[in-house]
């Protein structure tokens, strides 16, 4: 925890402090000011003795001690500070030389950083950075997004207007994403027609569903329903008890303004989350120090590491970061390739082509498999197949591993190429 | 793994965040020191002098008064001097640690991040990160409109990055003075790291000087400041010697390398090595540590081909969705090694969910895999039909397969 910083450092405010109490620097200036004036009045008086000046001498001796001493007690006190943090932050930053330097990487990141700049609607900002750097942004893709701000503005301001053009010019487009967007526009505006009026009146409310609520009635009558039924739960504080609450809720209304940022930059061809938030979270969330150790055990071989084209070692992601499908053979713990697909038996199992061939060849039509859950085992009683379990007795993994036979004439015809899925993003919304 | 905050990591960007602060304050601290040293001196000599006056018995009035106003001014000045330093620059630069360790322990305090307080924790991350990188790139302007913008000045180092920026621009004039005046402020720190910073601009001093035929002067300044480095720099002071006997046109081998004005560039490189050395920062922007990192998480081989093929994969970089070529980070990806997985994660294309043991993957006969959560939804909707989204492909849902890959 930063408590041991804390305290060091509130320690350290306390003793620089101009008026803490006791012994500051400007009160031991002070009181030296003091005997000078006093001397110095003595002087025009005529009455002072040389004993006067010696001590004078003496105390100007002592006030310096004490000077030192209070700042010997700061640096005692700003040392302590410095071991609190270097124990907080022992390691430094590691170093990789000309990361990023080429005239076309710098050229990339800047404009990974205006398209950020403005889609987050920094667009002061945005230009300002667009002065100091080479890279052009077309005013056709900078339109765009002035204009997304001006919506998700008018949304925040409770004006759906906008959005909804938007969405309507956009309907065939948000119909194959399957997004509810313009329903949900809808329904905001109905909420807050129903919520509007005191003592409650609902024709206004009534009378905007009946005009715009009916081309959504298909694909979405429950909810449909219960814009309908949440009416005679009004007022709003009947409502909020109600297993309606969700919609009184504010969310229903702000909710829209990162849902329409989704779509929007969907129909521009765009990620749904920010790409430098996404790969800094992820760089800054642990893989930057998962890389490090791993570069520490290669030790020596720093050289190797640098020239190696595949990291050797995983870095775990949370599941909203998986965007690919990712095969990797249980037996070979090969990532598959156009080339080296992965390959279905006709038992359900799926290992890469290379491997299929290679046991297929030494093992004489038999394939070992370890297997992870008693599930499969179930799975591969199949007719083509004699099912043999055995246990490793000196594996330390103690897993059931399968022995599979086939059939002598097994080929292709037995097992299904799936190249597919792996190369493909998924669709969804 | 899943969504928890690995503070770990986090703390690995933090060093200098903390550092960079510390640091200046210990010089605040020294300059405070010194102010001290050099007025107690000239009041205790003034003092003592009083003194030996008066023993003497030729202490007029009038020269003792002289004195003590003198004694005064002096006192009275340095309570100014420390105050003002104090209020100008050591309270705020202690506000400044404190702000950024609360900082710290705001991210400490969170355990997911799925929190919308780590969320914002992280945009000001990016932030700062965004600024260290434009003021690293000399993009100040810049820098100072995000800072301003969202009103994170104390959490970024401008006034660090002005003063190298100062230091720099006289580099580019050719002059040395500005960064000599920074060594000597520096100079414990920098023989602490064994920087030969210092030599080096003395150095080039030097070399300007013969440029400019100035073989005189250059010859007071080697005795003057050269000479003291003996010790560790025997050889390179032989061959500054050497040096005044060739002009920059006749001049070959090494010493026509050291009349390369290309030196000034390497001088610039050296103190931003140095400066950034005792300031703890990184070598490279922090951002690019980031990106670097999280690149190497996600690069697949599957990123690079065209057309893009999930557009919300930062690596993919399917910007406007046409290009054939990638613009943003794929093309920074470009200079990472891909990622390594041992073990398969299969994303369904229906409704993007990762499919394990709860949700098995199910293979349509012609090969294609859906998750069986999407696949038994389609067939409640119809029949018991199942349609491929990809090949339009339809059959019974008990035609599918259960696939094992793991």
């Amino acid at each position: 925890m930063m408590d041991a910083s804390l305290k060091e450092l509130t320690k350290l405010e306390k003793v620089t402090a101009p008026d803490s109490k006791g012994s500051s620097i400007t009160v031991t200036l002070d009181s030296l000011l003091q005997t000078l004036r006093e001397t110095k009045e003595r002087f025009i008086r005529g009455d002072c003795t040389e004993q006067q000046l010696v001590d004078l001498v003496r105390t100007i001796e002592t006030k310096k001690k004490e000077i030192e001493e209070r700042q010997k007690e700061v640096y005692t006190i700003l040392a302590r500070l410095g071991k609190a943090l270097d124990k907080k932050f022992p390691t430094s930053l590691p170093s990789y030389s000309d990361l990023f330097s080429s005239p076309a990487s710098v050229e990339a990141l800047e404009r990974t950083i205006a398209l950020h700049l403005l889609r987050t609607g920094q667009f002061e900002v945005a230009e300002t950075f667009l002065k100091e750097s080479s890279v052009i942004i077309q005013d056709d893709l900078r339109s765009q997004f002035v204009n997304l701000h001006h919506i998700l503005k008018a949304l925040r301001n409770q004006d759906i207007t906008p959005a909804l053009q938007w969405a309507q010019d956009n309907r065939e487009f948000l119909k194959s994403r399957s997004s509810s967007l313009e329903f949900y526009l809808h329904r905001s505006q109905y909420m807050r027609l129903l919520l509007r009026s005191h003592p409650p009146d609902t024709r206004p409310a009534i009378e905007y569903a009946n005009v715009n609520f009916r081309p959504f009635y298909e694909e979405h009558k429950t909810e449909f329903g219960r814009l309908m039924a949440c009416i005679m739960y009004l007022p709003l504080s009947k409502l909020q008890n109600s297993s309606f609450k969700d919609l009184a809720s504010p969310t229903l209304h702000f909710d829209l303004e990162p849902l329409f940022a989704k779509e929007y930059c969907a129909r521009l061809g765009m990620s749904r989350q920010l790409p430098l938030r996404v790969v800094g979270d992820i760089g800054g969330g642990g893989a930057l120090a998962r890389i490090e150790k791993g570069r520490k055990v290669m030790g020596d071989r720093k050289m190797e590491w640098d020239q190696m084209t595949e990291l050797p070692i995983e870095i775990p992601l949370p599941p909203e970061n998986r965007y690919h499908s990712i095969f990797a053979c249980l037996v070979s713990k090969e990532q598959s390739t156009e080339s080296n697909p992965p390959m279905m038996m006709i038992c359900g199992h799926v290992i890469s082509k290379d491997s299929l061939q290679k046991l297929n060849k030494a093992g004489g039509y038999a394939i070992q498999m370890p297997i992870l859950s008693s599930r499969d085992t179930n799975w591969c009683g199949s007719p083509y197949l004699s099912v043999i379990f055995h246990f490793f007795g000196s594996s330390p993994l103690r897993k059931p591993v399968v022995q599979l036979t086939f059939f002598k004439h097994f080929s292709k015809k037995f097992c299904t190429c799936i190249p597919y899925y792996c190369t493909h993003g998924p669709v969804y919304n | 793994m899943a969504n928890k905050v690995n503070h770990e990591g986090i703390m690995l960007f933090e060093q200098p965040f903390v550092k960079v602060p510390y640091e200046n304050y210990k010089k605040i601290f020294r300059t405070q020191q010194k102010n001290v040293e050099k007025d107690f001196n000239a009041i205790q000599s003034s003092s003592n002098d009083l003194v030996s006056k008066a023993r003497q018995g030729n202490l007029e009035s009038e020269d003792a008064l002289k004195a003590l106003d003198g004694m005064i001014g002096r006192v009275e000045n340095l309570k100014r001097k420390l105050n003002d330093l104090h209020e100008q620059s050591g309270k705020p630069t202690q506000d400044v640690i404190r702000e950024r360790l609360h900082h710290l322990a705001t991210v400490e305090s969170l355990q997911n991040s799925n929190q919308p307080e780590f969320s914002r924790w992280a945009d000001t991350r990016l932030d700062r990160w965004l600024v260290d990188w434009c003021l690293r790139n000399g993009k100040e302007s810049s820098a100072r409109s995000i800072a301003k913008e969202k009103g994170i000045e104390t959490l970024v180092d401008i006034s660090l990055f002005s003063d190298i920026r100062r230091i720099e621009d006289a580099f580019a004039r050719h002059s040395c003075t500005e960064a000599l005046s920074w060594c000597s402020e520096n100079k414990t720190a920098l023989r602490k790291v064994k920087s030969t910073l210092e030599f080096d601009l003395r150095m080039q001093e030097y070399i300007e000087l013969l440029r400019a035929r100035k073989t005189m002067e250059a010859l007071a300044y080697s005795r003057k400041h050269l000479l003291s480095w003996t010790d560790t720099h025997a050889g390179q002071i032989r061959q500054l010697s050497g040096l005044l006997a060739f002009t920059p046109d006749t001049a070959f081998g090494t010493y026509k390398r050291l009349y390369d004005p290309s030196r000034w560039n390497q001088l610039a490189k050296s103190f931003r090595l140095a400066i950034y050395n005792l300031n703890t920062l990184s070598t490279e922007p922090l951002l690019h540590l980031a990106l670097y990192a999280g690149l190497v998480a996600l690069k697949l081989p599957i990123c690079f081909e065209r057309p893009a093929t999930n557009v919300d994969c930062p690596v993919c970089d399917g910007e406007s969705g046409t290009s054939s070529r990638p613009l943003g980070l794929g093309k920074l990806a470009e200079e990472v090694p891909y990622s390594h997985h041992a073990n398969s994660t299969i994303v369904c294309r229906i409704s993007g969910k990762i499919m394990d043991e709860d949700n098995m993957p199910m293979a349509f006969p012609h090969g294609d895999v859906y998750s069986r959560e999407a696949l038994e939804e389609m067939a409640a909707r119809d029949n018991g039909r199942v349609t491929c989204p990809r090949t339009k492909n339809s059959c019974h849902f008990s035609d599918l397969k259960k696939v094992f890959v793991s």
